[in-house]
């Protein structure tokens, strides 16, 4: 395809000139929202009332009006102040977050973000969507971007919030700025312990010892409560509703008893060591199980485990609390009939609850059951007027042990989730490597492995670029550089399995054969370049040869490009994430084209430049390729076959190589070579190579040998 | 003995503030020509708020920054709620060089009181605190022979104040918690006072107000019900001068509020005799004090010592 002359390689480097210019002005500058006082007072109006702001925590305590002084509503702050994550490119988003003195979110709102999935692809409304699911969860407890739809499909909506579909990274980040930051600040303000994250205090199971009931209760292992008639009416006082029932004051209305069940020593001796061990199957590892058994009179309205609880919801008038926070949970729905509890157990109803591993209880700190009874005034427009009552546990704390959070840190999951996608690029990459090595198969097939080649292309940009979204690119190489100099976090890497992956066999791959298994191969956007530029010959267009003299400069751009992406960002300079607008690849891969114009445009033109000089970007400007051709020169293999002919006086490959990647002297530039294996093609070839076509006129063999380079 | 800050929500604030709200008494105050400002923040403790009122929206701003800021002060020096405050400071070393004024204010305060009241008021109670609380949580008073141990280490003798350190004898620990929230009423106020404030009404916790509500009308304290959540018992007014109120039921250990934060230290318990104490004086400082002091000694002895004190009256409420 080359043609002579000189073509017009000067107007394509004023093209790129012009659309980094056009770029650079279009991205905005980036910087952290601080709200000063007006602006917090925007976000809580009146009747809120914005307090001063905290002396030693950037927060701002958000009050209410009550009863003529004030109680504390929220405390809100900015999460950039906690917690600043890097978010794509490496600028953490910045989030409004009002957290409640109960350790819930109240609201959570987008302050600031430069997450391009929100920006341009599918716009800020799904982001305002996710964070609105924080508000009401609990910041005491983990809390998991699950897939779209997650809650939906059961996933539990206290400890879950639902995914977006191609803005997994994003979210997570959000995420965790979210329950970083509010954790920073609940146990500033909020008086969290650390205790309970990260860490889950579970029973020690072979610590049993026989204990009968009574010793239960003395020793204050299982705990009763006991409100008698005249105490209830005493907190009724005044309410219109101090007489439920008839009967004497002394009597008890509520008589409940509680113990904790996953304490072999509590539950193995209420329940027997069969029911026991059944009940432990059941409930699963890091959960906790509390019993509550109603030995008060059945048919009495205070009774909470009467005719009106319902069997595995949570109960409404029995609830479990630690730290004056509320723990879910839930009555299991364990069997009842012919439930032969264990010896010297009063009879009653009761129920078996349980606490989930998330809700961060710690069964050895104290906690509190807390019935409560409710009664109703007035015969039309009845008012339901509710007491509550509360019974202590402490259990010692040799009971337990403190272990390890039984769930992996978040990365696993995004690994378990890509698993579809990280299969498929192994496949590819197994199909790949065998192909690549070995010359004498499919490689020297002129006629099928051209096929092949735009097949397993066409897979690149479809599978590996818009499936798996696993295009490698330079931000992650600045991501990096960040890493290194300021933020020393490297967790970013995890986040996205199968770009991990990529890189790994990317790196292994650089070392063997050079940059060209990447950019040839496995880059989405230089398939779909290679994919346009094939285009050319049925559109009938001729593309250009750019001449030496411009090529050599013009591939020397590309190392400048990726200097200045480097240095800016281990300089810190805000305008780095704009610079590494000039790969294309978030518009083109990530977001699928669905941008505005001037980016769109970008790379459009870059693709269709592919039509006139072939992958112009790819030589000349990409950063990514860029150092990927400097680490390649650590390649241990001179793996293309050469012949003594080659370059004296056969130029037929040098010719041939679209990408200028063969010496007039027949010597392979390995950093400029794409594999693209048409060389290898042709040496393999004994119709094409021209030493062989001569040596057969001569009717003389000749072998293909390595040539040593220098 | 008040052994820990706490939201005392016995005042229910100006009623007026209660009843018309931040934009009805705008709307008034507007109709005399006053603009009204009003800060609220959280600090030793509890939420706090400051309403002032005059002609200048500007100068407003500017003497409610500077009550915030002597209140910082107040809160710098003496909050136990602050592990950084002077105080906390004294208490983890057991000696502290150069006080700041507001902790030797206090603190001198304290002892003078403790003097007068023959120890009822005591400034080292904060010893008993953590072993009350710790015997609450497992629903339990603590044990005769700790509580003896504790109180060994109990005495306002056992501090030594000069105005360059404070000393503490070992074991000993300090807490103004029973001052802090009165002192800071009265830091305040002289902050707006020395920017031309007239009309003014804070809430630190405890309360000072001087001239008049912004309506023209003057200020009204509501006192809560000390067993009624939400309910005013009395109201005074008007209220100009500083008020602060000891309750036992705010912070109590046992359901019943025999058991709370105020300390007896002769007995280590709680003192028995009142449900709660107002106490009216010209500085929030001995309004506070003579408060705690009066829930030690009961209603006739507590009564007594009001009356020897100029511009000072008290109100109770017996327990049931």
């Amino acid at each position: 395809m080359r043609v002579s002359g000189p073509g017009r390689p000067g107007g394509m480097a004023v093209l790129f000139a012009v659309l980094a210019l056009a770029l650079a002005a279009l991205v905005p500058a980036a910087g952290a929202g601080e709200l000063d006082r007006a602006g917090i007072a925007r976000q809580f109006p009146p009747p809120l009332v914005v307090g001063e702001k905290d002396d030693a925590l950037p927060v701002w305590p958000i009050l209410k009006q009550q009863a003529g002084s004030y109680e504390v509503f929220a405390y809100a702050f900015e999460s950039i102040d906690f917690a600043p994550i890097p978010g794509f490119g490496g600028t953490p988003p910045d989030l409004l977050i009002a957290l409640a003195p109960d350790g819930n979110f109240r609201d959570v709102k987008v302050l600031s973000h430069r997450e391009p999935v929100f920006l341009e692809g599918l716009g800020p409304e799904p982001l305002f969507a996710f964070v609105e699911q924080y508000a009401g969860l609990s910041a005491r407890q983990p809390i998991r971007v699950g897939r779209p739809n997650a809650r939906a499909a059961g996933a539990s909506a206290q400890t879950t919030v639902d995914g977006i579909a191609m803005a997994t990274a994003s979210t997570r980040t959000i995420n965790q700025s979210i329950l970083a930051s509010a954790l920073a600040v609940a146990r500033g303000k909020l008086g969290f312990g650390a205790a309970n994250v990260g860490l889950s205090v579970e029973a020690k199971p072979d610590l049993f010892e026989p204990l009968g009931f009574d010793a239960l209760l003395s020793r204050g292992w299982v705990r009763r409560l006991t409100v008698t008639r005249g105490e209830a009416a005493r907190a009724f006082r005044g309410t219109g509703v101090e007489e439920g029932g008839e009967g004497a004051p002394g009597e008890a209305v509520v008589d409940l008893y509680v113990a904790l069940l996953d304490v072999p020593s509590i539950g193995r001796n209420l329940l027997g060591a069969a029911r026991h061990a059944a009940l432990m199957h059941e409930l699963g590892p890091g959960n906790h199980a509390v019993m509550v058994l109603s030995a008060g009179p059945a048919d009495a309205a205070e009774n909470p485990l009467g005719e009106t609880f319902v069997l595995g919801s949570v109960p409404e008038r029995v609830s479990v609390s630690q730290g004056g926070l509320v723990v879910n949970a839930r009555d299991m729905a364990v069997e009842r009939r012919g439930a032969g509890l264990g010896e010297g157990l009063p009879a009653g109803d009761w129920t078996i609850l349980r606490i989930d591993s998330a809700a961060g209880f710690d069964p050895s700190a104290p906690w509190t059951l807390t019935d409560r009874i409710v009664r109703e005034r007035g015969q039309i427009l009845s008012e339901k007027i509710a007491r509550d009552f509360s019974v202590e546990t402490t259990l010692p704390g040799d009971l337990f042990a403190r272990v390890a959070a039984q769930e992996g840190p978040d990365w696993t999951e995004s690994w378990r989730a890509r698993l579809p996608a990280l299969a498929g690029i192994a496949g590819m990459l197994a199909l790949l490597v065998p192909v690549l090595a070995r010359r004498r198969g499919l490689v020297a097939d002129a006629r099928r492995f051209p096929a092949f080649r735009l097949a397993f292309l066409a897979l690149t940009v479809g599978f590996v670029g818009y499936g798996a979204q696993a295009q490698l690119s330079i931000v992650t190489l600045m991501g990096l550089v960040r890493a290194v100099f300021r933020t020393h976090d490297f967790a970013f890497l995890l986040y996205d399995p199968p770009s991990l992956v990529l890189w790994a066999f990317v790196l292994a791959s650089l070392v063997l054969w050079g940059r060209g298994t990447f950019c040839g191969w496995l880059c989405p956007f230089g398939a779909m370049q290679e994919l346009v530029a094939w285009l050319a010959r049925p559109l009938r267009i001729r593309q250009v040869a750019v001449p030496p003299r411009l090529d050599r400069p013009l591939r020397a751009v590309k190392y400048a490009v990726l200097a200045g992406l480097l240095a800016a960002t281990a300089a810190g300079w805000p305008a780095a994430d704009a610079m590494a607008e000039v790969e294309p690849f978030k518009t083109a891969i990530t977001l699928s084209f669905l941008r505005s114009w001037p980016f769109v445009a970008y790379a459009v033109g870059l693709l269709a430049l592919n039509l006139f000089v072939y992958k112009g970007f790819c030589r000349y400007l990409c950063p990514l390729g860029a150092g990927l051709a400097l680490a390649g020169r650590l390649r241990v293999l001179d793996w293309i076959p050469r012949r003594a002919e080659c370059g004296t006086p056969c130029q037929l490959c040098k010719v041939r190589c679209r990408y200028g990647a063969i010496a007039p002297d027949g010597r392979i530039d390995y950093p400029e070579c794409f594999q693209c294996m048409e060389c290898v093609t042709i040496i393999q070839d004994p119709g094409q190579c021209v030493p062989q076509v001569v040596a057969r006129r001569h009717a003389k063999r000749i072998v293909p040998r390595p040539v040593p380079t220098r | 003995m008040s052994a820990r800050p706490t939201r005392r929500r016995v005042l229910l604030g100006a009623s007026g503030l209660a009843a018309a709200g931040i934009a009805g008494l705008r709307a008034q105050a507007g109709a005399r020509g006053l603009t009204v400002r009003t800060r609220a923040g959280l600090a030793l403790g509890t939420t706090v708020s400051l309403t002032a009122a005059g002609p200048d929206p500007d100068a407003l701003d500017a003497a409610l920054s500077e009550g915030m800021a002597a209140l910082r002060t107040v809160e710098h020096a003496a909050s136990l709620f602050r592990p950084d405050s002077a105080l906390s400071r004294l208490n983890r070393d057991g000696h502290l060089d150069a006080p700041p004024a507001a902790l030797t204010t206090m603190l001198a305060f304290a002892l003078g009181l403790a003097e007068r009241t023959g120890g009822a008021f005591d400034p080292t109670v904060q010893p008993l605190w953590p072993l009350w609380s710790q015997a609450a949580e497992r629903g339990a008073r603590p044990e005769p022979a700790a509580l003896r141990d504790c109180l060994a280490r109990v005495g306002w003798r056992r501090v030594r104040l000069s105005p360059e350190a404070i000393t503490l004898e070992p074991g000993t620990a300090v807490t103004l918690n029973a001052l802090v929230q009165g002192h800071a009423a009265d830091a305040v106020m002289a902050a707006l006072r020395a920017r031309g404030i007239a009309d003014a009404f804070v809430d630190t916790g405890e309360f000072g107000a001087a001239g008049a509500h912004p309506d023209g009308t003057p200020w009204r304290l509501g006192l809560a019900d000390p067993r009624r959540r939400g309910e005013v018992a009395a109201v005074i007014a008007p209220f100009t001068g500083f008020a602060a109120t000891s309750g036992d039921y705010n912070m109590a250990f046992s359901p019943d509020f025999s058991d709370h934060h105020i300390f007896d230290p002769a007995t280590g318990h709680s003192p028995r005799g009142l449900a709660s104490v107002t106490v009216t004086a010209p500085s929030g400082l001995l309004a506070d004090g003579l408060s705690t002091a009066c829930m030690v000694l009961g209603p006739e002895r507590g009564g007594a010592l009001v009356a020897r004190h100029r511009g000072c009256a008290l109100r109770v409420s017996v327990k049931a």
